[in-house]
């Protein structure tokens, strides 16, 4: 007889390992991501886009003419690494600026440290302060990102919302209308708690927290030992004559808060990606550990161009023509042109009092996209994807900015973006109000 | 305490940890003691904050240091290189974020140049993704594919970030080093093998990857087919993935052929290749590197990406992608970058190992890369009465910055904790430098022994 040669079986053990999922298990839970379906809708079908959040605007003159020099210039060294926690020029000026806001020396090999964007300065912060067992809490809305990052880091994100109160009769809601309830808030601070997330100005809402807001933060973080994320990367976007206090400033704070900036929104050069965070060495310097350990350099003539445009906002700093004040003057104009638009056709604007994103409820639009019992998909969400597919026009569901179980909480807004030339605000009109001109005609 | 009694249920270390933790919490101490407390590090980056980089890169900063350790040319990038970055700097819309995976003309570009090399198709979007950097590249395979309970074989001596990036994901790194053959004249990097055997008894079935890195860093080894296949025949049997750092993919010189491990049977579907921006260009600044894959890998690697850094920069991608059509068209030509910088180089190493023959050191010639290491014991400096508790390459480097104002990497760096003092009189040095240089280090070298 011929012989058969038996197919060999894989050991037990190969066989455990075939059957094991080959990622691990850090990426359970984290792997669905709202910007990847809603950035290739609006690539697909929309018209004008409203959406994700970055300016069709370019960047100020100075930052691309800085940018220009440092590439057209003899030091081709910029093309090489520069010191890993932060371009030498960088820090200096952002050790400069930030020690003047703050009102303290600050050093910049030791308290400042350069990040790919401030995404990479949250993730360094999770990574380096959160582990297995701890509790962050993150206030609701919030940008979607720092859910994923918590758990990523084998942390339980612990939610607590910003409720609305009614505005005044016959005013428009504001962001300042949404508040967190003190009572609340406190219950939600544990002995596992090890950091809460600060976002002020807050996307997507645009609410800039109060000074008494902060200082109840504030309050329970010294309470319960926590640290405090400040991401404050809409730092120059207030309206309204509002300010934008620092946490880090208060009683107490600085030695347990980072704070997170950022050049895409400070400069509106979102491709950039520069970010930076600002803090005591005692916690900097383990993010330093976490950041030598990732992706260890930033691009440097990024950093450089970044720092020359620093430099040109401390000289005109609190003048007319300093960059910071323009652009909050400009994006308050065009704040209050989307919220007419809005208003005009029955959406109703949330006036936000930073950022350059408002929230709207679309209840008068309910009948264009018919409710969907028992649908798994909140209904912001299926109403902004038929608006993008329909109209044209792309804006993001505010349950993208709450946790899985409060997604149908708030499931009547969508979030528009109004860093946007005129044209494209004006085009926003034009279909809004089309739109609501079909709705009325027989 | 509910929660004292849940946490029990845990194993070991962790249960000792937490109950002292409780302990301590419940101890009334001072305010900053139990900050210091709270506020520490993570498990996950616990010992790993000091780095041979920040310590030797702060020395070396000193502009009349003639520096020749870290890996950084101080040669020109390409000239058209510089251009493509000056026109997309011009370009408003490239201000903005583009794809968070990679920038579509990147990835479009790179599946090409790719396609070319493997000789399989690769799809831009689903095979490709763009990290900061090849040390970005490497962050986001380990973090994605590698965790607690998982083996990673590194190859000795390794470039040093694998060995701390698997440990922060939670993985035990298994050293196997290269060693000289027997007989052998141990000053080529092709010299310096693997043993089958002793490689094959590293493989079990926790062992979940294995990081090659050729062209290899600090060696210069580049691994021929017969030595790849010993690998790969040990992944396939245990089926373990290939994390392959091919960084220096193009810095091969005469009589030696790059070849890639994911082209070998069986391994496409389990390996996933690493290249660097900074290395093909000599722009290491522009932090730009991708890994290439097989699909059911590459998703997570994206998954890791979405939520660590989510985009990288658009203007150096794009000019990145301009540069790479240039040469992706005269791939035929010998005026290709690819093959015009190994060209360079090579007259750079032979004068290298030239310099350091000419003091009486036998330097291990690299066949690829741009590092040569060299042992310094026939140099019998004493450094006995240095008191620092560091391998004598580390106190070398050192005494060599001040006072022969030239510097090279101490080579203990890139082993194991094990193996680290067998080699301590290794150092190693950087040779993609300008001729005033590489001058300059000459002038050095020949007045070693005059005091």
């Amino acid at each position: 007889l011929p012989l058969v040669k038996a197919p060999s079986s894989p050991s037990l053990s190969l066989q455990a390992k075939m059957s094991r999922p080959v990622q691990a298990r850090r990426l359970e839970g984290v792997d669905k991501n709202i910007w990847v379906e809603f950035v290739k809708l609006a690539a697909t079908y929309s018209t004008v886009n409203l959406g994700q959040g970055f300016p069709d605007f370019p960047p100020p003159d100075f930052l691309t003419d800085a940018f220009a020099r440092v590439l057209s210039g003899e030091e081709h060294m910029l093309h090489q690494y520069t010191r890993a926690f932060g371009h030498p020029p960088l820090v200096k000026i952002l050790a400069q600026l930030f020690g003047k806001l703050l009102g303290r020396d600050l050093d910049p090999m030791t308290n400042v440290m350069v990040t790919v964007g401030a995404y990479q300065a949250l993730f360094c912060c999770f990574q380096a302060f959160v582990d297995e067992g701890d509790e962050v809490i993150i206030i609701e809305p919030f940008f979607d990102c720092y859910e994923p990052m918590v758990k990523m880091a084998g942390g339980t994100p612990v939610f607590v919302p910003l409720r609305p109160k009614a505005p005044k009769d016959g005013k428009l809601m504001s962001s300042a209308d949404w508040h967190l309830d003190p009572a609340e808030l406190a219950s939600k601070f544990s002995e596992r708690t090890k950091a809460i997330v600060l976002n002020s100005p807050n996307n997507p809402l645009g609410k800039v927290f109060s000074r008494g807001e902060l200082e109840l933060i504030a309050d329970l973080c010294v309470k319960h030992d926590a640290l405090c994320i400040s991401d404050e990367v809409y730092e120059w976007l207030v309206y309204d004559g509002k300010e934008h206090i620092r946490i880090a400033s208060l009683q107490g704070m600085w030695d347990r808060t980072v704070i997170i900036g950022s050049a895409g929104k400070t400069f509106s050069a979102t491709g950039w990606k520069v970010g930076w965070t600002v803090g005591p060495n005692r916690l900097l310097q383990h993010l330093r550990t976490m950041h030598q350990n990732s992706v260890y350099h930033c691009a440097t003539a990024m950093q450089e161009a970044v720092a020359q445009g620093f430099q040109r906002e401390l000289e005109h700093y609190g003048k007319p023509d300093s960059y910071f004040v323009q652009l909050s003057k400009e994006l308050q104009q065009k704040r209050d042109q989307l919220v007419q638009s809005l208003v005009a056709v029955g959406m109703k604007p949330i006036i936000p009092e930073g950022t350059y994103f408002l929230v709207a409820d679309i209840s008068e639009f309910k009948s264009d996209v018919p409710d969907v019992p028992n649908s798994d998909e909140p209904y912001d969400s299926r109403f902004a994807k038929w608006m993008v597919k329909n109209k044209g026009l792309a804006a993001i569901p505010l349950s993208a900015f709450y946790c899985g179980a409060h997604k149908n909480n708030y499931n009547r807004f969508i979030r528009f973006c109004f860093a946007k030339e005129e044209a494209t605000l004006k085009a926003a009109d034009d279909i809004l109000q089309k739109w609501k001109l079909e709705k009325t005609s027989p | 305490m509910l929660f004292a009694s849940r946490s029990f249920c845990c194993l070991g270390i962790r249960t000792y940890q937490l109950r002292t933790d409780l302990l301590s919490r419940s101890i009334r101490l001072s305010a900053s003691d139990t900050m210091a407390f709270r506020h520490k590090n993570t498990r996950r980056i616990e010992g790993l904050d000091s780095n041979v980089w920040v310590e030797f890169t702060k020395v070396a900063a000193d502009p009349s240091i003639v520096n020749l350790g870290q890996g950084l040319p101080d040669i020109c990038p390409p000239s058209y290189v510089k251009e493509e970055l000056a026109n997309a700097a011009a370009v408003d819309r490239l201000n903005q974020y583009t794809r968070g995976f990679g920038h579509p003309s990147l990835v479009k570009v790179l599946s090409q140049v790719y396609e070319r090399v493997c000789g399989r198709k690769i799809d831009p979007f689903t095979d490709i993704l763009v990290t900061v950097g090849g040390y970005g590249s490497l962050f986001s395979t380990i973090q994605a594919l590698i965790e607690e309970g998982d083996e990673v074989i590194i190859i000795e001596p390794f470039y040093d970030c694998y060995e701390p990036m698997v440990k922060m994901a939670g993985a035990k790194p298994v050293f196997i080093p290269l060693r000289h053959k027997k007989g052998g004249n141990a000053a080529s990097s092709a010299d310096w093998v693997l043993d089958p055997a002793e490689l094959a008894s590293k493989f079990n079935s926790k062992t979940k990857a294995i990081i090659l890195n050729t062209p290899h860093n600090p060696i210069g080894k580049v691994f021929t087919r017969e030595e790849l296949q010993v690998i790969s025949d040990l992944c396939i049997k245990h089926d373990t993935l290939c994390i392959s750092d091919e960084v220096y993919e193009w810095l091969v010189y005469k009589g030696n052929k790059h070849i890639k491990i994911a082209t070998l049977p069986g391994m496409w579907e389990r390996t996933i290749t690493i290249g660097s921006a900074g290395k093909t260009y000599s722009v290491t600044g522009w932090k730009l590197g991708w890994s290439i894959g097989p699909q059911n890998l590459i998703k997570h690697l994206q998954v890791v990406h979405q939520n660590t850094l989510y985009t990288c920069p658009t203007p150096l991608q794009e000019a990145l992608a301009q540069a790479f059509w240039i040469d992706y068209k005269r791939m035929d030509d010998p005026d290709c970058y690819f093959y015009s910088l190994p060209r360079e180089l090579e007259s750079k190493r032979d004068r290298m190992a030239q310099l350091l023959q000419e003091v009486g050191l036998k330097p291990v010639i690299p066949d690829g890369g741009y590092f040569m290491i060299v042992d310094v014991s026939t140099l019998n400096v004493d450094l006995s009465d240095v008191d620092e508790n560091q391998p004598y390459d580390y106190k070398f480097v050192k005494w060599m910055i001040t006072s022969k104002k030239l510097s090279a990497i101490p080579l203990s760096a890139f082993f194991g904790p094990e193996t680290k003092r067998q080699f301590e009189k290794y150092i190693r040095f950087c040779f993609i430098k300008k001729d005033s240089t590489l001058d300059a280090a000459e002038v050095i070298l020949k007045n070693w022994n005059k005091q």
